[in-house]
């Protein structure tokens, strides 16, 4: 019975072929917008916050605006990883920018001065030699750890551990390079890094601010005021659903520190920045969601039209079928299955039209991005579930309008 | 087999009322082949209808195999017209983008029977009507009296056990009226009833009883 209903819809969809496909149109692009838009931002918003959280779902970022007169030191930040019972690791972190002169070339860096514990915090990986230690910060030697563009860039190459690398005048000899980074944000911009231990470059700045001999420029890095403190470093949580947790423990510990002045520093929560992210992609895939969905609405209406005109023109079929025995529900059913029939394939084609837009789309934008925008699983399911609730919907009343006929008058129907 | 008691069907035109069927008591015995003659305007078209429960009497009651069929709701009448009743229009009624085959097939899918019952009972009712050959066939590639051949054949496909016709040969040329004529005398010599409608005097002969009909009531 249902399997004949299907073939008899298959039938008078096929007798009708042009008609169909035009009501089937409205059903095809309004999938087709739902499909593409959807997987387009989801697959963007997958990338962001692959991005996000591959710099640390567990990570703080701290930064001292006011110290109150009294510069925090390591042995400060040691003691708060102490006292905590939810962060692991703190690295202070001091930024400037100093000029690598390698042959006749010369190259701007990003130098970053911390210690051990960033290579821990974020998560990095070495191509080549090995990480800052405890030791090369004890002792102030001057050395610095590459990341690998940088080693690439300069040298063509990254096997340069044990060369030196002038930076600003001051020869640094080169312990290790990092590992190849992938990813939206380092291919943003150009990234630069140099890694040296924090009490070199805290005595490098000093020393440039004080004395002026050096061409090195503190910027907003850690003895930027010319008294050596701490003013920005970086905490990981034991574990990264601990986040907020570590947090509170922090804040309470600078407050004790910074005399209660919640203004005189702030930290920044990596998995707050990602669920901002999140919501943001969120509402634009739901908004644009409903713009696709409007359009599967007007389809809808599309499909409910052209099945009052099917009814109109089959009435003397309906009394046939009447009188030979059909009941109201197989001709409800007979009629729902052809909206059904025509919203489904409209979908399926929808969907077929949509893998194309997202592989043309990969194959030009996504080629010279790590992005790729693929199927979202969960679009195509409420695709294929919203065509069919458009089709039992707008399908209904022309069917039951169909299976209310009195035969004689659907008989008599010219 | 089945009876009509003082059946009454009235239409209202604007003001006026019409009586299509006025006090009509008619009585068909299992076995019979009945022959309805009428004008047109006559009723015998609603009386047909009647008997084929695809209307209902106004007033009145019609008993079919015994039981009275005026209480029976739409989904009942429905099951009656499926099970019992065979119906044989003037104008075919055959659906177009069906094959002869599926249109035979039509009344078992309604009835629920199973695909390998269904072709059995394609193939008795195509043979007895001489029409197996043609049954891939749609309807606009054979001539009336097939058309005609294969209205009978969804009409008997289900074992009914009343044939009904309306001016089953109205639309045919006299010598393929005959033939289906022939048709239904043959079907009724193996025990069928049958009641056919006709304003043809000469179609009327053949059947065993006549009955006259104007204005909506029995006169002969």
């Amino acid at each position: 019975m249902l399997a004949q209903s299907v073939r008899t819809a298959l039938a008078a969809i096929g007798a009708n072929k042009m008609r169909a496909f035009l009501t089937m149109l409205g059903i095809i692009i309004g999938v087709t917008a739902l499909v593409v838009l959807v997987s387009l931002v989801s697959s963007a918003t997958r990338a962001v916050t692959d991005e996000i959280s591959s710099l640390g779902n567990d990570l703080l970022s701290v930064t001292i605006r006011d110290d109150k007169g009294k510069p925090l030191k390591s042995a400060d930040l040691a003691q708060i990883a102490q006292d905590s019972t939810s962060i692991s690791l703190i690295a202070p972190v001091s930024t400037s920018s100093a000029t690598a002169k390698q042959g006749t070339s010369t190259y701007s860096l990003t130098l970053t001065g911390t210690t051990n514990a960033y290579f821990w915090i974020m998560g990095s990986e070495l191509a080549e030699g090995r990480f800052l230690l405890d030791a090369d910060l004890k002792n102030n030697t001057s050395v610095l750890v590459l990341s690998y563009e940088t080693a690439d860039e300069i040298y063509g190459r990254t096997d340069v551990v044990g060369l030196e690398l002038a930076l600003d005048g001051v020869k640094y000899l080169i312990i290790g390079v990092l590992a190849e980074e992938e990813g939206l944000m380092t291919s943003m911009g150009d990234n630069y890094t140099a890694y040296v231990p924090y009490t070199v470059l805290e005595r490098a700045t000093s020393a440039a601010s004080g004395g002026g001999a050096s061409g090195m420029s503190g910027a907003g890095g850690g003895a930027s005021s010319g008294a050596s403190g701490i003013t920005s470093f970086y905490a990981a949580a034991k574990e990264a659903d601990n986040i907020d947790l570590a947090e509170a423990e922090l804040t309470a510990s600078l407050l004790g520190l910074l005399k209660g002045d919640e203004d005189a520093f702030s930290i920044r929560n990596n998995n707050s920045l990602s669920e901002t992210m999140a919501s943001v992609t969120d509402t634009f895939a739901l908004l644009l969601g409903a713009i696709a969905g409007i359009s599967l609405l007007v389809g809808g209406i599309g499909i409910m039209n052209i099945m009052l005109v099917s009814v109109t023109e089959r009435t003397r079929e309906i009394g046939i079928r009447k009188a030979v025995g059909a009941k109201r529900l197989a001709i409800t059913l007979q009629f729902l299955i052809e909206a059904l029939v025509i919203c489904l394939i409209g979908c399926a084609l929808g969907i077929v039209f949509s893998g194309i837009i997202l592989g043309v789309v990969n194959l030009t934008v996504g080629a010279d991005s790590s992005t790729t925008y693929s199927f979202s699983p969960e679009v195509v399911i409420v695709a294929v579930g919203f065509s069919t609730f458009i089709g039992v919907a707008f399908g209904l009343y022309p069917a039951n309008k169909a299976a209310r006929m009195h035969p004689i008058d659907a008989l008599r129907f010219e | 087999m089945l009876q009509l008691v003082d059946v009454y069907k009235i239409y209202h035109v604007g003001d006026e009322e019409v009586r299509a069927l006025d006090g009509v008591s008619l009585a068909v015995g299992a076995g019979e082949f009945l022959g309805i003659v009428g004008p047109s305007g006559s009723g015998k078209s609603t009386l047909m209808h009647i008997l084929g429960c695809l209307d209902t009497a106004d007033f009145g009651t019609y008993y079919l195999d015994g039981r009275p069929v005026e209480f029976y709701s739409e989904s009942q009448l429905a099951t009656v017209r499926n099970e019992q009743i065979g119906f044989v229009f003037q104008s075919f009624n055959l659906i177009g983008h069906m094959t002869i085959a599926e249109n035979v097939e039509l009344p078992l899918l309604y009835r629920g029977t199973k695909a390998s019952e269904r072709r059995e009972l394609v193939h008795e009712a195509l043979s007895q009507v001489g029409l197996w050959e043609r049954r891939s066939h749609r309807p606009n590639s054979v001539s009336g009296g097939q058309l005609q051949r294969a209205a009978i054949a969804r009409a008997i496909v289900t074992r009914p056990s009343l044939l009904l016709g309306d001016e089953p040969t109205g639309n045919l040329d006299s010598r393929t009226g005959h033939e289906i004529m022939e048709l239904f005398c043959e079907l009724n010599a193996r025990g069928r009833t049958i009641v056919l409608i006709t304003h043809d005097q000469s179609i009327a002969k053949r059947t065993n009883r006549v009955v006259h009909i104007r204005d909506g009531k029995v006169v002969a």
